[in-house]
């Protein structure tokens, strides 16, 4: 059992590397030097307190999509609708300050109901992806990159229609909201503790909910197999509405904290793709959701540091893109041939 | 071809598999391999036809020269074919298609050439098999046969066939039978291996006995039967009594029930089945005994009639409705349908006794999975995955998941594949069931386990559903017959 | 369980001896950053202070972000030459970021980026689109130590809707609408049958005002050639976005076939990419004779030259240069800059903001009477001079009335006589 253990760290190390080296390679193929471009990557991840805020910026929605993501696949689903459910939470909490914006309600309940909103948005986008499952037979791939595009197209009509700033609609989105219903900063820098707070108690709740309740079990049983789970008696079309609600929610509460924490509107792309790079995650943690926050933080550094790339380097920063999906198939490609020599021996 | 085994030594883990077997087949024998389950009968022939590898040190050796097998496709190569339990084939092909896949070299096959020399071998054996035909639309019985002459056609001069008369036809099984004998006569090895001591005492030329990994005997016809069970589990078994039917009252009325699916049609079924009652399906399979069962459950809904369940009319409603009633449907497919792999025996015991409340409580369920591993007699610990025990075990662990109390226990062949001694163990436990006024449905392809353990039998033929005959009353033969669709004049009346 | 601890007190490790191998490295990495002190905010019209003051010689470090690509031939491009011709002419240094916008760089906003920039060394940085609008600003009283250009906004235009006072902020655009006049006329000077497209990206002020602004050139132009007023047609299509996005914005090409099969021989775009160009060529070579004016970028027209009417351009640089030289030399002043063509040579690289290059298209004729038009302009002629009406009728301008900046900047609606939509549904 601990040489198991231990031959499970050796693939994933020899993943992590051979991701490092195919980057190494195409940097030197350009002339650049991996070092330097780690380094600069590093520096500009965690070399100051203000650099590694805004790291955290991007981990918080990145985590709190994860956590949702870890629902959906427990149940067996692949939610690529997840993105739109992201943007649905930030109409909607964009909605909700809307509606309170003239309001004596005190900011701090308008900020709780502007959350609460964006997670109920996202909530009820992930049951339009739900009930084309169950009730349409639309695989919710499909379905989920149907309503992704859906939810983008709402999102400029609304920037560009009903909600346009007064004389010049905008790419810059919606007229920015005032101070008050910003979520509480730290001070000098554009991290919002409750922001963390928020995204370390999904993670937490869907830890416990998987790991710990009947609900979890019964959701990895409908997972792994529906027709068995059903004769044993589990609901199972209601379990898979139960998962993508859930997702949905902690999706439409990443899209919350973008526009309470860090965007202070509704701007065209909202979701800033974290809904993809959180299936990234996803599937290189294999559902366990423990792993979710440090992969998370390690992604959302490489988004952070590789801003240094073009600047310091004249490289392009998708480099760190490159360098998330090279790892996410080394990491499967480890695991698959580890698979492979386990059951040879 | 000549085959030999020798010091053949298996680990798996800690698990000692295959325990220095050495064992030698002569050409132009049937050799039958006997064992309980997980005896160590399947590593062994999974060794001879490179599926997976012996420990270092072992040898085979065929007509005199040592071979080094790595995989199938050596195997093949070397003359030896396997065909497994569950026929490997690849569904949504057809016949001829999935015969051309195992062909070496050749980026053009020769259809017309293959679909000649499909028909020659078919015909040799008498098998009506249409290469145009869809893999997924044949029995489990042509299958075999399909994969049979695949085997031949690719060269196998030792053919092991992983019990073969599981899930198979009476009138396919004996045809199997003469087809071996044709092959042996003309030089082929035969390795049988079975659980089936009749069928094993029927063909074989020799029998080897496994028990624990070790080749514990071997035996030459004629055969005693009870010397073959003692030297199978160690200890002398008898087969349980056969018990009366109890008169309770009834628990399931199907009046009228007409069904349909896309294959065939069940028109016009009557039957009330009392509490402690047990009510045996046989058939063919295909004929509509699936459809039926699945009908008790919920799982289909009636096109036509009425079910009622206690009193209450359940018609057209889910199985969920069903469970709630008292009534729990064990499927076939252990691990498709029955079972959740990935998910521990504990988790598995959670699930089933749909407990309320939001968190787990391990303690409870732990003690829960020892209760019943220990009562189910499963070999498995309670965070042992489900996919791991062996199919007995997945078996027990099904039926450790049956709720406590039921009106009515439908099962699909409960006792498919199992060694003779976890038949006895289960239909034990069901019995006890049966005791406390459960009653009892279910299907099997073995007419024996039919008359051994029904109060009555439903025989179903392409649709046709027999009236309920009294077990006591009936014989093998007759079973058989009217299973091959022979002398339903009499059954007819309301069944149509 | 224990599995998962395990590799987590891994990863653990595996960071621990990262961060000590790279942590020597950083120390020396020209990293540190500059600490704007908020606690001694010095006039904007100071050059700002800096606690280590670099060397004398170092030059003057000025930062970039562009929201495209800074190869896109169009309008990051012409921003990002702009900058390139900064660099020549006072010696300063750019450094820039490209394709800063929250698609490219998830979880960013542009005002933290703008502090990448300054932490890189940048004393001032040049936001270049309308989408960074609201970061500049925070970005701008933040820093009250850094120089701001805000391309194509209005925030510190004092007559204008939103001003706000931001000491350190300039804001500069260029009168395209000059540019979409000359288009406008050497459409209508070259159109067989009096019918104008019209491409047009999103609906709003500025993209309202260009649109009018080419139709105001060719009507004028069909005018002075002789024809009937009534028979000029122009048509505005709006395709929902400054490019395609599939399954979002129409496509400009389905676009711009529409108006080529329908009559419409000469297309005007007002979108990123002149995608009605090669759509031009393809029907000219099946026997339609089309043509097109593209947009944006000095060179766009090469895309299909043959076809190409001519294309109106931004030229940031010269403003760029005074704005950067007022930053260094103490005379900053923060201000609202809307400069037009320079009229001695409207393509004169260092004193034109607007220019128009002819293409190969225009005919010998149109273009002597383009060079007329353009002397007209040059000589006072304002088209914005009443009597001008809205789309819906509503009088904008009473006859001989000069439309005020902000009327033109804030333009309400389309112009009688346009076809298309004033604003979107």
């Amino acid at each position: 059992m601990i040489r198991d253990r231990l031959g499970n760290l050796l693939y994933q190390l020899a993943a992590l590397l051979l991701s490092f080296g195919v980057v190494s390679l195409i940097l030197i193929s350009v002339d650049a030097s991996p070092w330097e471009a780690f380094r600069n990557m590093f520096a500009g991840s965690f070399g100051s307190l203000r650099k590694f805020a805004e790291v955290l910026v991007a981990f918080v929605p990145l985590l709190l999509v994860t956590a949702g993501l870890l629902v959906t696949f427990s149940a067996g689903l692949w939610n690529i609708g997840v993105e739109g459910q992201v943007v649905l939470g930030a109409i909607a909490t964009t909605w909700v300050y809307r509606f309170f914006l003239d309001s004596n309600l005190p900011p701090a309940l308008i900020i709780a109901l502007a959350i609460l909103g964006g997670m109920i948005g996202g909530a009820l986008w992930g049951s339009l992806a739900g009930l084309l499952k169950v009730f349409g037979g639309v695989n919710e791939i499909f379905g989920g990159l149907g309503l992704n595009f859906v939810a983008t197209a709402l999102t400029i009509y609304l920037i560009f229609g009903p909600w346009k700033r007064p004389g010049v609609a905008s790419m810059s989105g919606t007229v920015p909201f005032p101070d008050e219903f910003s979520l509480p900063l730290v001070e000098n820098l554009r991290i919002s503790p409750w922001a963390l707070g928020i995204a370390l108690v999904g993670i937490v709740i869907v830890y416990f909910l998987l790991q710990g309740t009947y609900f979890g079990l019964r959701l990895k049983a409908v997972g792994k197999n529906f027709r068995a789970a059903y004769l044993l008696g589990i609901p199972t079309w209601q379990y898979s509405m139960y998962s993508f609600l859930i997702c949905g929610a902690l999706a439409g509460a990443a899209g919350a904290m973008q526009v309470a924490a860090v965007y202070h509107r509704l701007i065209p792309s909202i979701s800033s793709g974290y809904g993809y790079l959180g299936l990234l995650v996803a599937m290189l943690i294999n559902y366990q959701a423990l792993w979710a926050v440090p992969v998370a933080l390690f992604f959302a550094a490489l988004n952070i540091g590789s801003i240094q790339l073009p600047i310091l380097m004249k490289l392009d920063s998708s480099l760190s893109g490159v360098l998330q999906g090279v790892l996410v198939l080394f990491v499967l490609l480890a695991s698959g041939m580890q698979q492979k020599f386990a059951r040879r021996s | 071809m000549n085959v030999e085994l020798k010091n053949i030594h298996k680990h798996f883990g800690n698990v000692h598999a295959n325990k220095g077997i050495n064992l030698s087949i002569p050409s132009g024998s049937i050799q039958g391999i006997l064992g309980e389950n997980g005896a160590g009968k399947s590593t062994l022939m999974k060794i001879l036809s490179g599926f997976i590898q012996a420990d270092p040190g072992g040898e085979i050796i065929l007509d005199g020269k040592p071979v080094v097998i790595h995989s199938p496709a050596d195997a093949i190569h070397v003359g030896i074919g396997m065909l497994h339990q569950d026929p490997l084939d690849f569904p949504p092909m057809r016949a001829l298609d999935n015969f051309l896949l195992g062909q070496s070299g050749g980026l053009f096959p020769n259809r017309n050439a293959v679909a000649r020399d499909f028909r020659r071998l078919a015909e040799q054996f008498d098998f009506s098999l249409d290469p145009d035909s869809y893999v997924d639309s044949l029995t489990v019985g042509e299958r075999q046969q399909l994969e049979i002459i695949r085997l031949l056609w690719l060269g196998a001069r030792v053919l092991i066939l992983d019990e073969p008369t599981t899930g198979i036809s009476a009138s396919q099984k004996s045809k199997l039978f003469v087809t071996l004998k044709k092959l042996a006569g003309q030089g082929m090895t035969v390795i049988f291996v079975s659980h089936k001591l009749e069928d094993v005492e029927h063909l074989c030329d020799k029998v080897a006995v496994l028990r624990a990994g070790e080749l514990v005997g071997e035996a030459k016809p004629p055969y005693t039967t009870s010397k073959l069970v003692e030297m199978m589990f160690g200890k002398v078994i008898t087969l349980g009594a056969r018990q009366p039917a109890q008169g309770g009252n009834a628990v399931l009325s199907l009046e009228n029930v007409s069904l349909e699916d896309v294959r065939l049609k069940i028109r016009n079924a009557d039957l009330e089945v009392r509490a402690g009652e047990v009510i045996g399906l046989a058939g063919m399979e295909g004929s509509g005994q699936g459809l039926f069962i699945r009908a008790c459950a919920g799982l289909v809904r009636p096109v036509g009639g009425r079910i009622i369940l206690n009193g209450r009319d359940m018609t057209g409603k889910s199985y969920h409705a069903f469970k709630r009633a008292g009534v729990n449907f064990l499927p076939a497919a252990r691990l498709e349908e029955g079972l959740i792999p990935g998910l521990s025996l504990t988790d598995h015991f959670i699930l089933a006794e749909e407990p309320d409340g939001l968190f787990i409580d391990r303690a409870i369920g732990q003690r829960l999975a020892e209760e019943r591993i220990k009562s189910f007699n499963i070999r498995g610990a309670p965070h042992t995955p489900v996919e791991s025990l062996s199919g007995g075990n997945q078996q027990r662990a099904e039926l450790a998941l049956l709720q406590d109390p039921l009106s009515l226990v439908l099962l699909e062949h409960p006792t498919r594949g199992l060694d003779i001694e976890s038949v006895i163990y289960i239909w034990g436990k069901l019995k006890e069931r049966c005791r406390s006024s459960t009653a009892i449905i279910f299907i099997s392809s073995d007419l024996e386990e039919i008359l051994q353990y029904s109060d009555r039998v439903l025989v179903f033929f392409s649709g046709k559903v027999s009236r309920p005959l009294d077990a006591g009353k009936t014989s093998v033969d007759q079973l058989g017959q009217l299973i091959g669709g022979k002398n339903w004049a009499d059954m007819g009346e309301a069944y149509d | 369980m224990r599995k998962n601890l395990i590799r987590l007190a891994f990863l653990a490790v595996a960071l621990t001896l990262v961060v000590a191998a790279c942590a020597p490295a950083t120390t020396q990495a020209p990293t540190q950053p500059p600490a704007p002190a908020a606690t001694q905010p010095p006039a904007p019209t100071q050059p700002p202070a800096d606690t280590e003051a670099p060397p004398p010689a170092e030059p003057f470090v000025f930062g970039m972000l562009l929201v495209g690509p800074y190869n896109d031939n169009g309008w990051s491009q012409a921003h990002y030459e702009a900058g390139l011709y900064v660099e020549e002419k006072l010696g300063a240094k750019m450094i820039y970021l490209d394709k800063v916008n929250p698609a490219d760089r998830a979880g960013t906003t542009p005002d933290q980026l703008a502090e990448e920039l300054v932490a890189q060394g940048a004393k001032l940085v040049i936001f270049n689109s309308d989408d960074m609008k609201d970061a500049s600003t925070t970005f701008a009283k933040n820093h009250p130590d850094v120089f701001v250009i805000m391309a194509s906004g209005d925030q510190v235009w004092k007559d204008g809707k939103v001003y706000e006072e931001i000491p350190n902020l300039i804001n500069i655009m260029g009168r395209m609408e000059y540019g979409k006049m000359i288009g406008g006329c050497a459409a209508a000077l070259s159109t067989q049958t009096g019918k104008i497209g019209y491409l047009g990206p999103l609906i709003n002020d500025e993209t309202r005002r260009l649109a009018a602004s080419a139709y105001l050139g060719a009507k004028h132009c069909w005018e002075q050639a002789g024809n009937d007023p009534a028979a000029l047609e122009f048509k505005v299509t709006w395709i929902g976005f400054w490019f395609h996005i599939p399954g979002f914005t129409t496509d400009p090409v389905d676009v711009s076939k529409d108006f080529y099969s329908t009559g419409f021989d000469v297309v005007i775009s007002g979108i990123d990419n002149p995608v009605n160009l090669s759509e031009a060529q393809k029907y000219t070579a099946e026997g339609t004779p089309s043509l097109g004016i593209a947009y944006d970028y000095v060179a766009a027209c090469d895309a299909a030259p043959d076809v190409c009417l001519g294309v109106p351009y931004f030229n940031w640089g010269p403003d760029y240069v005074k704005a950067i030289k007022s930053a260094q030399d103490g005379t900053w002043q923060s201000q609202f800059i809307w400069s037009g063509p320079d009229w001695a040579d409207i393509n004169n690289h260092d004193t034109s903001m607007i220019g128009f290059v002819k293409g190969n298209a225009l005919s010998d004729e149109a273009s002597a009477a383009l060079d007329n038009f353009i002397a007209e302009l040059a000589g006072g002629l304002n088209l914005w001079t009443g009597p001008i009406n809205l789309q819906d009728g509503t009088p904008y301008l009473a006859d001989g009335e000069v439309a005020t900046d902000q009327q033109v900047w804030y333009l309400p609606q389309l112009l009688e006589g346009m076809e298309g939509l004033s604003a979107s549904e």
